[in-house]
């Protein structure tokens, strides 16, 4: 089928011929270098992006999907130069062909990244990235400096993030211009400032993502000089994680994303709030553990208590004891009294003159109620009393 | 005290209540002394305190710092 003299006069189909032509243009145009203009720039919410690229005669419509896309660092705009990279590509069910990208730069950056390559093999030359010059990034800074757009989306996620994770850190921004012809020397002037004033322990340098261009102040010999020269520790944070300038070679640390720097530089302080947190958790532990083991031992105060209420008891059985056998030593002894005094009366009203009078005697008293024991006293003519047993009488003596 | 001091010092405490020898009285006065540290250290930490600055003026060699 590939040889022309065999299509002479065939009869193809549609398919026969498109899939012929498919493999014609896919088979003979692969590793293509194509340089023209953006056109018609239509990004699809899939993430693959249609374009025509064009020059001053023709056009030429293009893909990028989506697995390409991302790995350009610029937002192509209408009307950009770009050289791209890819191959020939057919759409057999609509018989177009386009322009497969993989890679797409903007015209002349490959001149820039040669130009970058070229400046950061002679600084390197010069020991300008030696591992043993870095500086390390203090653990618990107390104040860090940025150098970035003061109104840039960069500056707002740092700030962001480190109030969150270290709200007692505090901040110095060091406003700067990150693009075009003068923001080198406005960089390189605010790492220069913060050393002379020493106004911050670590620096931040960096900006958000852009274009190859937007980042170039970045690789300024200036602003490699003055990180160079740099006291304070500097990290650089500068575009996006695929992105790089000169000043993360230079810095004691690069940081992928401005945010990404912002977290290093907060982690340490990070670190010890956990740490302090977990020695916390850990007295809290140890003191725990220590009243445990003292409960344990408390079932032998139950013991004790136990071994008290028994002596207790066992006084108290004693004391019952004691008590009754007081009571009853005073019941004998009033018994005894009961007897004695009983006895005593008996003796008493043995002796007593009123039973003398029961037995038949009398006894005589004088008119005055004083006993007459003889004849003396009983004078004749007087008035006497004789007392019976039963009561007294009158009487008169005669003679 | 400074941080770091203060931070051996709640390890040192923490490791004093781990042992048995440690009376209880010694405990609880160590244990105060730690709770009493951590929460220090705690509000330096994690106080939102912070200033945030940001320098005027394009001399190198002079700064005016005013809140941002």
């Amino acid at each position: 089928m590939h040889d022309d003299s065999l299509l002479l006069g065939t009869e193809l189909s549609v398919t026969d011929l498109t899939t012929l032509i498919k493999r014609t243009l896919e088979e003979g145009f692969y590793g293509l270098r194509v340089s023209g203009e953006i056109s018609n720039f239509r990004p699809a919410s899939s993430g693959h992006w249609f374009f025509t690229l064009k020059d001053s005669k023709c056009a030429l419509s293009a893909i990028m999907f989506k697995s390409s896309a991302w790995r350009v660092n610029f937002k192509p705009q209408e009307g950009d130069k770009v050289v791209v990279t890819g191959s020939l590509d057919v759409y057999a069910a609509r018989g177009t062909y386009q322009l497969k990208c993989d890679t797409m730069e903007k015209s002349g950056s490959g001149d820039i990244l040669a130009m970058l390559e070229k400046r950061k093999r002679e600084y390197d030359e010069l020991g300008y990235f030696a591992p043993e010059r870095k500086k390390k990034i203090p653990i618990k800074p107390k104040r860090v400096g940025v150098v970035t757009s003061a109104t840039s989306a960069a500056l707002q996620d740092i700030l962001q993030i480190l109030s969150r994770r270290a709200p007692s850190l505090d901040i110095l921004i060091l406003p700067a211009t990150v693009q075009g012809s003068s923001g080198a020397e406005t960089i390189a002037n605010r790492i220069r400032q913060a050393n002379l004033l020493l106004l911050c322990d670590v620096l931040i340098v960096g900006r958000g993502g852009g274009s190859l261009e937007d980042l170039l102040p970045f690789s300024e010999d200036a602003v490699i000089q003055a990180i160079y020269e740099s006291e304070i520790p500097v990290i650089s944070a500068v575009g996006h994680e695929i992105d790089w300038a000169l000043s993360d070679f230079v810095a004691d640390l690069r940081a992928p994303t401005p945010s990404a720097a912002a977290e290093l530089v907060s982690q340490g302080i990070l670190d010890l709030r956990q740490k302090v947190e977990s020695l916390n958790l850990a007295i809290h532990k140890a003191m725990q553990h220590r009243l445990q083991l003292l409960e344990h031992r408390i079932p032998s105060t139950i013991a004790m208590q136990r071994s008290m209420t028994h002596l207790l008891e066992k006084r108290e059985y004693l004391l019952a004891n004691a008590g009754q056998s007081m009571s009853q030593a005073y019941k004998d002894k009033l018994e005894k009294s009961t007897q004695r005094v009983l006895l005593a009366t008996r003796e008493l009203q043995a002796l007593s003159p009123l039973a003398i009078l029961a037995r038949g005697y009398t006894l005589v008293f004088d008119s005055q109620g004083k006993a007459i024991h003889n004849q003396e006293e009983a004078k004749v003519g007087e008035h006497i009393k004789l007392t019976f047993i039963d009561g007294s009488r009158k009487a008169l003596i005669e003679e | 005290m400074s941080f770091e001091t203060d931070v051996s010092r709640i390890e040192e405490i923490a490791q004093k209540l781990n042992a048995s020898e440690t009376s209880l009285e010694d405990s609880l006065a160590l244990f105060e002394e730690g709770m009493l540290l951590s929460k220090k250290l705690e509000k330096t930490l994690s106080e939102a305190k912070s200033r945030v600055e940001i320098v005027l003026g394009d001399e190198k060699e002079s700064a005016e710092i005013t809140p941002f």
